[in-house]
């Protein structure tokens, strides 16, 4: 029962891995900030390549396909859609490197 | 003539090999490392594939190795604050 060898889930099952279903606050900053970080890059290069008269077809890709930061709806901020769930969505955490990739747009109704 | 003031800011451990050829192509080593390219469609193109590990400015000269960093050496001696009256 007690003791180093108690059977607990992680001992006894293997890999017991425990993700909270949603963001805590803190993580919902740094990731508003991380957005608007890439939101700056984007418009440095942008307008660096306007005051030279030219343009980039991946920036205007960018620029009208993808929504600022403050233009997203936090449902679309914090969580993605998934076929597998219920109700279609589940956190945004749980995409593979999520801090380092850009995951703003859902299919449209979902 | 406008540069592209490049810093990697986040390492590209664990992602895919394509983009990890962009950081290499940019001349990005390491974290923190900083480079200076023309600011060309080309090279904002190359950004653009790696804009969530890197930040940008435009600047209008290439710095040097050594300016780069003296922007972040902190000044040398001490100075104070408020004097403490003596005892």
């Amino acid at each position: 029962m007690f003791g180093p060898f108690r059977a607990t889930n992680p001992l006894s099952g293997g890999l017991l891995w425990k993700i909270p279903w949603r963001l805590s606050k803190f993580q919902k900053r740094r990731h508003r900030l991380r957005l608007r970080a890439v939101d700056s890059v984007v418009a440095t290069l942008d307008a660096a390549l306007a005051k030279r008269g030219q343009t980039l077809e991946a920036i205007e890709r960018w620029k009208a396909e993808m929504p600022t930061e403050e233009e997203m709806l936090p449902k679309d901020k914090y969580t993605m859609f998934d076929r597998k769930e219920k109700k279609y969505r589940k956190g945004i955490h749980k995409l593979p490197k999520w801090t380092r990739v850009s995951q703003r747009i859902n299919p449209p109704g979902y | 003539m406008s540069f592209f003031r490049i810093t990697l800011h986040r390492s590209a451990i664990g992602l895919p090999e394509r983009t990890r050829g962009v950081l290499q192509a940019l001349g990005l080593r390491r974290r923190m490392q900083t480079v200076f390219h023309p600011a060309e469609p080309q090279f904002a193109g190359m950004i653009m594939k790696v804009k969530e590990l890197v930040r940008v400015q435009e600047v209008e000269r290439r710095l040097t190795k050594g300016e780069v960093k003296a922007e972040r050496t902190p000044e040398k001696g001490f100075y104070i604050e408020k004097a403490v009256r003596r005892m």
